[in-house]
């Protein structure tokens, strides 16, 4: 019984770093109408910039931040110079989708000569366990939860109650409706590639740092975790992305307590193959907060 | 719009299924040694769980190339190395190895064929006719027909006696009698877990648990850690590469601290291993849990000072080259290469049908042989009319019948640096036992 408590709390380590990445991709695509599949790898780019920063020396707490701008800076960019561009030609959603693979490709290939093949860890004790009964987590995990927690409320805030946010909902309902009501919604966009891209370098560093130790090939390891809570939850749904996240991180850990941990990925992709069989939309489809407002 | 809309984001379930889903020659004739450059193939893992063992490969390959190619070539034939990915799957590893063969009708050799891949591959190769060195451990291969592999390394089942006997019979520690197993869930690791298991438990030990973990990236053990120390073992087997770093560092963080003792295969004497394990656990936690299991090597005498000139001389191809000095992979690699190039010359002959049986002739020797430790030595005595035996950086081979060349352990360690250092070895009467009780 003490395996599955503590599995409950692995899982909630889980399911915060699940929820960071797939809430900034299911944001990404809900608003932008972009199935970015570069988003693994700007992940791990990002907690490569923080991996230097913390081998110079430099807390990886402060190169999270770093990860996060650095994510940040490089979605905007990769929007602005290969994907909007391809967007404006009229590129159909199919060969938007290829260019982000080969976008994803191009970064995983560029970055090995530079990185090595090598895998790299950050140097961080984890701060000691702390434990709440059976449950048992470093103060780096617990710190990690309290990130997700914090972003998860500040995603809802940003949705729910500013102009930006609004306007970013408007735009995802109808990007026409919302230009014509005066809605600026090219720099409504270079908001969303900025806030999703920030999300998506902080789970990197999160990621890597709930790994242990990380590779170039992780990207492609990240992006399908993201992609099945993403998809449990609702296509483009940034609250059943954390609900996907959360049965996600859960059910691999209680798999794991349960039977062989070979299986506990199976298990967790044969639930969301079972979902998608009872409910092809995802959990949130018809309520997510990317719906139109009022 | 909104249409458009829709249709995309019914579109994202159908393609994450698709990303689901994706998870998964001819030789010279006749006589003569020909012309043109010949090419040695790797085919091996470069990227996946296991793409720390493509490296390991390519490493023993350029020096060979070098100590060939500065010693006249093969009859005049430069030899050069080229990586062919099996990503460790053998999905990927099929394709892979029908493209190395379609488009290159110059291999001399081939070297890698992992257990990861082996099965799949090995067969291919042996239609090719190709001659092949495989770093396999399987023991479907123990007594194999196929005229073209040749593996120089025990088989994957006296590995796992060895690490029993470290378990049993090791220095610096009372025996253990509490083992958990710990290997991959890839088919290279899995080899050894039943062997272990019969041995140690018939000599009176306990296997706690036996996890079989997921090698993919980023892959977190927490609960599977949880459970193994509940199991409490005095010891962990294993051999779970990619993967050990973070299952460790993960051992260390959930038991306060206190690291327990770990033994790994042949495969952990490994520099990308030894970092990531290092950089996970810390350095003096590493030396004092960690004890592994290798071949006896010497790392010394005139083939391995011949091996370490061209292996240093090989960075500008790859800058981690000097890494492996160590690596007994790596050194048997090397030896296989050599032994393939003074095949050619002794046959005269670049036709792979009528060299390969001559390998076997230079890595056993035949009576009167003269023993070479270099290309350089060996093709100066068979330019001289003599018969030769090849004693490489890897040591002395035996080949039997199957083409399988076996040698002994030794229990080994580490020093800070990551330099392999001798600990002890097992008596023949303690690996006699440990056989018997394995049912070898």
């Amino acid at each position: 019984m003490n395996l599955f408590v503590a599995a409950f709390g692995f899982g909630l380590v889980s399911m915060s770093v699940i929820a960071i990445a797939a809430v900034g991709f299911t944001m990404q695509f809900g608003i932008t109408n972009m199935i970015n599949l570069a988003y693994g790898e700007v992940m791990v780019s990002s907690a490569y910039v923080a991996y230097y920063l913390n081998k110079a020396g430099i807390s990886v707490w402060i190169g999270m931040v770093a990860g996060a701008l650095f994510g940040s800076v490089f979605s905007f960019l990769l929007n602005r110079f290969i994907y909007a561009p391809f967007m404006r030609r009229g590129t159909a959603n199919l060969g938007m989708v290829i260019v982000s693979l080969a976008v994803s490709l191009m970064i995983a290939n560029l970055l090995l000569p530079i990185v090595g093949y090598y895998p790299v860890s950050y140097q961080e004790d984890g701060g000691g366990l702390i434990r709440l009964g059976p449950i048992a987590l470093t103060r780096d995990q617990f710190i990690v939860i309290g990130i997700a927690v914090v972003l998860m409320l500040a995603i809802h805030a940003l949705l729910t109650y500013t102009r930006l946010g609004k306007a970013m909902r408007a735009t995802a309902a109808n990007a026409t409706l919302a230009r014509n009501c005066g809605i600026p919604t090219g720099r409504v966009i270079d908001g969303v590639w900025l806030i999703t891209g920030a999300l998506c370098g902080l789970a990197g560093v999160v990621a890597a740092l709930n790994a242990g130790s990380f590779v170039i090939g992780n990207g492609a390891a990240f992006l399908i975790t993201i992609l099945a809570a993403a998809v449990l939850g609702g296509a483009g749904q940034p609250y059943g992305a954390m609900i996907g996240a959360v049965l996600i991180g859960l059910i691999t850990e209680f798999s794991a307590a349960a039977w062989s941990p070979q299986y506990k990925e199976v298990v967790a992709f044969a639930v969301l193959v079972l979902v998608m069989v009872l409910r092809p939309q995802g959990l949130l489809a018809k309520r997510g907060a990317l719906a139109a407002a009022g | 719009m909104k249409t458009f809309h829709r249709a995309s984001r019914m579109s994202l379930p159908l393609l994450a299924a698709i990303v689901l889903a994706g998870c998964g020659g001819s030789s010279s004739t006749g006589g003569g040694l020909g012309s043109g450059p010949l090419l040695v193939g790797i085919i091996a893992p470069f990227t996946g769980a296991d793409a720390g063992l493509g490296p390991a490969y390519y490493a023993a390959c350029l020096p060979a190339a070098l100590s060939i190619n500065n010693n006249g070539g093969v009859g005049g034939r430069q030899v050069s190395c080229q990586k062919f990915d099996t990503r460790g799957e053998p999905a990927d590893a099929v394709p892979a190895a029908n493209a190395m063969i379609a488009s290159n009708s110059n291999l001399m050799a081939i070297v890698g064929c992992t257990s990861d891949e082996a099965s799949s591959v090995v067969p291919i190769i042996d239609r090719a006719k190709i001659p092949m060195f495989c770093m396999t451990g399987q023991s479907e291969f123990n007594k194999t027909t196929l005229k073209y592999f040749h593996r120089l390394v025990p088989a994957d089942v006296y590995d796992a006696y060895a690490m029993v006997g470290s378990a049993l019979y090791g220095p610096g520690h009372s025996p253990y009698h509490k083992a958990a197993l710990v290997f991959g869930n890839d088919i290279g690791s899995q080899a050894f877990v039943k062997p272990a298991t019969d041995a140690f438990t018939k000599l009176g030990g306990t296997i706690t648990i036996n996890q079989a973990i997921n090698l993919a990236p980023g892959t977190s053990y927490r609960t599977e850690v949880a459970a193994m120390l509940q199991s409490k073992p005095d010891v962990i087997l294993t051999e779970a590469l990619g993967a050990a770093g973070t299952y460790l560092k993960e051992v260390k963080s959930q038991n306060n601290g206190q690291m327990i003792p770990f033994l790994g295969t042949s495969a952990t004497i490994d520099p990308v291993w030894f970092q990531q394990v290092r950089d996970a656990i810390g350095i003096t936690d590493f030396l004092k849990y960690y004890q592994g299991v290798d071949l006896g090597y010497t790392f010394s005498g005139p083939a391995y000072s011949e091996f370490i000139t061209n292996l240093n001389a090989s960075v500008s191809q790859f800058a981690d080259a000097p890494k492996y000095k160590q690596r007994g992979s790596t050194l048997h690699l090397y030896d296989g290469i050599i032994m393939s190039a003074l095949a050619m010359v002794a046959t005269n002959s670049a036709d792979r049908t009528v060299y390969d049986p001559k390998i076997i002739d230079i890595g056993n020797g035949t009576s009167g042989a003269m023993v070479v430790n270099t290309y350089k030595d060996g093709v100066a005595a068979l330019k001289s009319g003599k018969s030769i035996r090849f004693v490489g950086a890897g040591g002395e081979n035996q080949f039997n019948q199957y083409n399988n060349s076996q040698s002994g352990y030794i229990l080994v360690t580490y020093d800070k640096d990551g330099n392999e250092v001798k600990v002890g070895e097992l008596t023949p009467e303690q690996t006699s036992t440990i056989i018997n009780a394995g049912g070898a």
